[in-house]
Parts: C-alpha cells; structure tokens; sequence
C-alpha cells in the first residue's frame, strides 16, 4: 500500500474508513447581552459527507463551530456526533482553526503527536510512526524536527491537519482554515483536503465565505443567513470527483454554481440591509 | 579592512575603554583619593590571602540565595492564582504597584527592629524587592498564554492536569526564567543597599566601612566585586536560560 509520495504505509496502519452522522436539531442560541445568532437551526451531516457552510460575515459561522465542537452550549435544541450530545474533549472530533495554534515550543512531529500523547494512545514508538505517517500525508515528513515558526503559514495549517488527522477522527470541522492564506496556498490545500477526505473518509464540516473554496470542496453547499437566522438555501454539487485546481474549477457547471451563489449570498446581504 | 570592522563585536572594547578612563582620571588624583587599578588589585589579593574577601562574599550570597528563594516561591504563587483568576489580579495589583513604587531599602530600618541585625533583617528586605516584580512577570506569562493554544489542546483530548503540565508550563516558562533574571537582579542591589544601612560583613558592608575609615580601595574593591557578581549571574545564567526558551517566543 503506498500513499501519494511513495512512501510504503506500515501494515499496522490500515486505511481508516471511519465516519460520523452530525445531527443538529432545531437549536436556539443568543449571547448574553441578547444578541441573538440561531433560530431553530436544523442540519445533518450523513456519514462521509462534505459540507461546507457558507455565508458573508456576521452569519454567526465561528458561533456555529463553537456550538458544533460543542465549546458553547445551545440554549435549547441538541447537537450529537452518532447520537452522543458533542463535547470538546470527544475523540470522534477533530479541530482545524482559522490559525494553525500549534504548540510554539514543540518541534512539528511534537505537535501531530500531541493528542495521541496526552490521550495515551499506543506505545510511544506507535505514536511517533503514526504522527510520521499523517505528516508524510501532509507531505511534510521532512520537516518533523522543525519548530512551528520556521515553517511557513500555509504548511503551519498542513501540520495542524496532520495534527487533527493522527487522531483519526469521525467528523472534522474545518472553521476558515485557509482564509489567512494566498489564494496560491489555499488552491493548493483545498486539493490536498480533497485528496486526504478521499483516502480517510471521515464527515467534513467546513466553514468559509470563500464561493469557490465552497463549490470545490463541498458534496452540499449550505447558505446561512445573517443574524439571526439559520439556512438560507442548499445547494448540492454536482461535480464528479477527484476535482482538480486545473480540470474543475474552469468548468462551465462550476461557473453555473458560482454565479447561483453569488446570487444567494447577496439575497442574504440584500435581506439584511432591509431589515437596517 | 571596512568589513573587518564591520564585524567586530564593539561591546568588548568597552571594558579596557573604562579602565583607560580610570586610570587618566586616577593620574590627577592622589591614590588615597582615587586609586589607580592596579592598587585595588594590590587592595583585592590582601583580601584573598586573609580569607576576608571569601568570607564577605559567602555571607551575602547566602542572604541574597534565601531572599531569591523566597521571593520565587511566594512570587511563582501569587503570579500564576493572578494570572489563572481575574478577581485576584484585580485585588492584588494595586498592592503591587503600592510596593513596587517603595524602595526596597526603605524597608531596611524596619525590618532590623523586627528581626534583629543580621540575616533575616536583610533576607526580608530582598524578599521585599524580589517579589513583586516577579510575581507580576509571572501574571503576565500566565495571561500570555493564547486560548487558542488551549483550544486545541483540549480538542486533541488534554486533561485539566495535562492542560497544566503540558501547555500552561511550557508557554509561560519564558515568563518564568525572565522574572528569574528581573527578580536576582533587583534582589542584588536591595542586598548591597541594605548591607550598607546595617551589617557587620557581606560585600555592601565592605564598601560602606571602606568609605567610613576612608579606605577607597577596598570601596573600589567592593563595587567592582558586586558589579562582577551581577555581571555574571546575568551573562553567565540568566541570559543563556532565558535564550534558551525564548527560540520560539518571539515568532
């Protein structure tokens, strides 16, 4: 068995097929000073799914995430990964973040070894082979012993996917993890995403205000709503995979998608601004 | 030969500039006034070879050891419960900025009546000088600490104890050798200030007995000494610890 570099996977590692049903039903969720983001929100990510959330800002996507990953709580309605109401701490849960937020003090290998470590997953040699492996998926493996600053932004972003990938989880949420990057890198990532959700299989949550980032990724495109609010529209894409940066996004269907979302996203401003 | 100059370190040339100075300046004064180096070299080997000057030495540096110790225990307390809980580090700080703003050695009288001329008379008065800036360098290394590095840490499945060990440690260690190195230091001069109003032996005693007596190399002796001890712990100590764990931090 070998991945994309070559490179011979250890027979110990089968090829994870793993994924989660994320059900969010009707939640209901304001900040303290009244300010109020979801009304009666209902979503459901099916096992292996792509979705990517997209919405301009002021939608509330970070205020999802924190209720998805489950670091704020609803104020009524549940959210559950396979059933189970979501935690934080849940090992079917992995978290890449706008920023890498790697550990500046540990090397790279450190950093994607960190969750296997602290949940003492396997013996140490185990951990380090494993952390190995999901670095050489990133396709950083040469750059183990490196400290977080030496590396550039976008393989910053590359380590923490390692990094949330080594634990191999059911559902990943992705909240604007390419945002801060040039649109060079994110190209790049947004392939590389695809490739990795191929051979894992896990259920991805992807948040962006990124059009085409959206169209390329997502099996289902949804559309928020600003403030309060919940789903505008859904959009499913139709687009054979694998996708390339060169093959799909120059497709005619890829332009037909853009412009029907450039349309649903300034129908979301539009409603906004009448309400003002 | 512009690049040669170009790289050399400058920073050496100041020592033998200070000694040149001293040695021009001393020329237009009589030795009893101003002393030449090499007579306080002469004043520093009667020292050596009497034993006296490892005798004051050892006395101030074990002042200097109990006063850092105690300083760094109560400060690493009082630091991190400010750092970790906001009602704390409200009700401490304007305590801070009362007793940072005191010299130390104004406590000096005081803590003499209390304790009693001798060691713990001057222990309390480095203690005093130490703490709070530390404790306030180690608040801030706690606060430092990004949420997000906290987030991740505790979606990668870290416990509340892993959560300690493994991210609020390593993150605020810089912090923590860097208060190090502020408290010594301020733990030194408070040390000399105080063995100067009263002690009967340690290095601050030295020089404030030499200018009583009139004996202006053993002053100079003292300074020197006092100045070398500060230089070293610094260079030697402080600065490589500190560099050590700050490879990252400025990224």
């Amino acid at each position: 068995m070998t991945n994309h570099n070559g490179l011979t996977m250890a027979n110990s590692q089968p090829v994870q097929r793993v994924a989660a049903t994320l059900a969010i039903d009707s939640i209901n969720f304001s900040y303290p000073n009244g300010h109020e983001v979801f009304r009666a929100f209902s979503l459901e990510a099916k096992p292996g799914e792509f979705i990517v959330l997209l919405g301009p800002s002021g939608c509330g996507k970070t205020t999802l995430l924190n209720l998805l990953s489950g670091f704020q709580k609803p104020a009524s309605g549940t959210i559950t990964i396979n059933g189970a109401p979501v935690r934080p701490e849940m090992p079917e849960l992995g978290y890449v973040f706008q920023s890498p937020q790697l550990f500046p003090w540990l090397n790279v290998l450190e950093n994607v070894r960190f969750g296997l470590r602290m949940q003492n997953r396997l013996s140490a040699k185990e951990q380090t082979e494993k952390a190995l492996h999901y670095l050489a998926l990133v396709g950083l493996d040469q750059a183990a012993d490196k400290l977080p600053y030496q590396l550039s932004g976008g393989m910053q972003q590359r380590v923490s996917l390692a990094r949330a990938l080594a634990l191999e989880p059911a559902l990943l949420l992705m909240d604007e993890p390419f945002a801060a990057l040039d649109a060079i890198t994110r190209n790049n990532l947004n392939e590389e995403t695809l490739r990795l959700w191929s051979e894992l299989g896990q259920t991805v949550v992807f948040i962006t205000h990124d059009i085409d980032e959206a169209i390329f990724l997502a099996d289902r495109v949804v559309v928020l709503e600003i403030a309060p609010g919940g789903i505008h529209s859904e959009l499913a894409i139709d687009i054979l995979r694998p996708r390339s940066n060169l093959g799909t996004r120059k497709l005619p269907r890829f332009i037909e998608y853009r412009t029907a979302l450039m349309e649903k996203i300034a129908d979301v401003v539009h409603a906004n601004l009448s309400v003002l | 030969m512009m690049r040669r100059l170009d790289k050399f370190n400058w920073g050496w040339a100041s020592l033998p500039f200070l000694l040149l100075c001293w040695v021009l300046v001393a020329s237009r004064f009589p030795s009893y006034i101003l002393p030449q180096p090499w007579e306080v070299m002469a004043e520093a080997q009667r020292w050596i070879a009497d034993g006296s000057l490892l005798q004051h030495l050892k006395a101030s540096l074990l002042e200097e050891a109990g006063g850092f110790a105690l300083a760094t225990l109560v400060a690493l307390l009082l630091g991190t419960t400010a750092g970790l809980f906001r009602r704390f580090r409200d009700f401490i700080s304007p305590l801070n900025s009362l007793f940072m703003a005191i010299p130390p050695v104004a406590w000096a009288p005081l803590t003499m009546i209390i304790f009693g001329l001798g060691y713990w008379s001057i222990v309390m008065v480095i203690f005093i000088a130490a703490v709070f800036p530390m404790a306030i360098t180690m608040q801030e290394g706690i606060q430092s600490i990004r949420n997000g590095e906290v987030r991740a840490a505790r979606t990668l499945g870290a416990t509340p104890l892993q959560m300690i060990v493994h991210v609020y440690m390593p993150a605020s260690l810089p912090f923590f050798t860097a208060a190090l190195r502020i408290g010594f230091s301020q733990a030194w001069r408070a040390l000399v200030a105080a063995e100067m109003i009263g002690a009967s032996k340690g290095i601050g005693w030295m020089v404030s007995m030499g200018g009583q007596i009139g004996n202006t190399n053993q002053v100079l002796l003292g300074i020197v000494i006092i100045g070398l001890i500060a230089w070293l712990m610094e260079s030697l100590v402080f600065k490589r610890l500190e560099k050590h764990y700050q490879t990252w931090r400025a990224h």
